[in-house]
């Protein structure tokens, strides 16, 4: 099988404290990834050392067969990412944004049937600064399709979206998942994760303590509801037990 | 090109609808000069000088906008923009460091030829102002200040770790430049200790390069300040790209 992601024990320290610790992923074309865990348990890293944002100490990866820091313009014609934090200029309307945007890509998508998809016509005109925290995160997101990407990374997708927005926003990713898109997500929902993803794996402080799919987590687990198996495997095996 | 003259457009909107670029890059420089036409109006610039005060005051004046636009604008819009994560956002498109680069340089380039022309335009039509060198000189010459003064905005901005050590690196080098290098107050009147300090700073150098062109004076001299300007741009412009952090 083609793997459009292949990371190998990709290690990152600060300092003394271990961010991530031999992360190991492999993704198929069409398959859509959940990475959970708390905040600090390595999430976020593990994404950035995947794009190649951050350098990680140990480890290769490689994205649609390229090393995404030597061939970084190449690599991201064709892979969008959306991070945790919305950073925009002051002043920048919606339309501009998504204008210069579109500017960066040889073949772009139409912006306008991107925003018109996740509810934003009539944002525009508007300055990015005066949306709602929902409505960036879904502006972003559609930047972060702009290019048309056959790879996704999405850092906490639905954080701060109402849930009429967060069930239109989990079917556009299905819809496009069903057109081949790969997509890398991080989540503190486990309706979010139930939902979308194919395989899940669940870090803490740096070490994957789970891979596989939301039945086998549970299955794995002496639990019913993913919710319990991600205690189970976050907190010690032994507290949950007793439970 | 489509991508940078796109970039270009909406970066220059975004400057102007924050309009402190357009208060010390075009309004200050040419109230300055008006302020030192209504003080000197013809007056030579000296007993038995051939030109006006005006016409000696003008290279000075000229090359505030680079220095507002340089020193000051440049540094802090990219730690800015590292700062609020817009560069990081860039790292993960096509986008190259040098196209965001080249849009800030541009822009402030452009401000730079407005206030130039601005303060031409008035010291011309008001103040009797008249160039005895020749044009093509001054422009070359106030092209080759842009780039050097731009080239130490850029490195402030490139490897600046944040917003505050921008803004204090800005601060330090453009008002002691602003003030010591004869833009306000002028060199020639300044005590000797004062123009020996002020001689090491690359502002003072450009400026006298300037003077010389709009003066028409011999070109004699003239081989160390163009050396020292060229030698600050490429020492900047090298250090930046070797430096460059998005985040």
């Amino acid at each position: 099988m083609e793997f459009v992601i292949k990371a190998e024990k990709l290690t990152k320290s600060y300092g003394s404290l271990i961010a991530l610790d031999q992360f190991d992923l492999s993704v198929g074309r069409g398959e859509i990834w959940g990475l959970l865990g708390a905040n600090g348990a390595g999430k976020s890293t593990a994404v950035e050392c995947i794009i190649g944002t951050r350098k990680a100490d140990y480890g290769t990866t490689a994205i649609l067969g390229m090393d995404p820091q030597k061939d970084r313009k190449k690599v991201f014609e064709r892979v969008g990412v959306q991070f945790q934090e919305n950073s925009y200029q002051d002043k920048i309307r919606v339309s501009e944004l998504c204008e210069t945007t579109v500017s960066l890509y040889k073949n772009p998508k139409d912006p306008k049937l991107l925003l018109h998809q996740f509810g934003l016509s009539d944002k525009l005109n508007a300055m990015v600064s005066e949306l709602s925290g929902g409505q960036k995160q879904r502006l972003f997101l559609v930047l972060a399709l702009i290019p048309g990407p056959e790879v996704i990374f999405l850092d906490e997708l639905t954080t701060g979206l109402d849930v009429r927005a967060r069930r239109d926003v989990w079917n556009r990713i299905l819809d496009l998942k069903e057109n081949g898109l790969t997509v890398v997500l991080t989540s503190h929902f486990m309706d979010e994760v139930e939902m979308l993803c194919d395989k899940i794996m669940i870090l803490k402080n740096g070490i994957t303590v789970f891979r596989g799919t939301v039945p086998e987590a549970i299955s794995d687990s002496p639990c019913t509801k993913l919710e319990d198996a991600y205690f189970y495997f976050t907190e010690g095996r032994s507290h949950n037990e007793n439970v | 090109m489509k991508t940078f003259r796109t970039i270009l457009k909406t970066e220059c909107k975004l400057s102007l609808r924050g309009m402190d670029m357009f208060i010390f890059a075009i309004f200050m420089p040419v109230t300055i000069f008006i302020l030192l036409g209504i003080i000197y109006k013809d007056n030579p610039a000296f007993d038995g000088a051939g030109y006006t005060f005006m016409d000696q005051s003008f290279g000075a004046v000229s090359t505030i906008a680079i220095c507002a636009g340089g020193v000051m604008g440049l540094p802090l819009v990219v730690s800015d923009y590292r700062k609020k994560h817009i560069l990081k956002r860039f790292q993960v498109t096509p986008a190259s460091p040098i196209l965001i680069l080249a849009v800030q340089l541009t822009i402030y380039a452009l401000y730079s030829f407005a206030s130039l022309i601005l303060v031409y335009s008035v010291g011309v039509i008001f103040f009797g102002l008249h160039l005895k060198g020749s044009l093509l000189i001054y422009l070359a010459t106030y092209l080759l200040v842009m780039i050097s003064m731009f080239s130490i905005g850029l490195l402030v901005g490139g490897i600046a770790p944040d917003i505050k050590a921008a803004g204090a690196a800005a601060s330090i080098l453009y008002f002691p430049m602003i003030i010591f290098s004869g833009a306000p107050l002028p060199y020639e009147i300044m005590p000797v200790v004062l123009q020996k300090f002020s001689d090491f700073m690359p502002l003072t150098q450009g400026i006298k390069l300037l003077k010389a062109a709009a003066l028409g004076s011999p070109a004699k001299e003239l081989f160390l300040p163009v050396l020292f300007m060229g030698a600050t741009a490429f020492l900047c412009i090298a250090l930046t790209l070797r430096f460059f952090r998005w985040e």
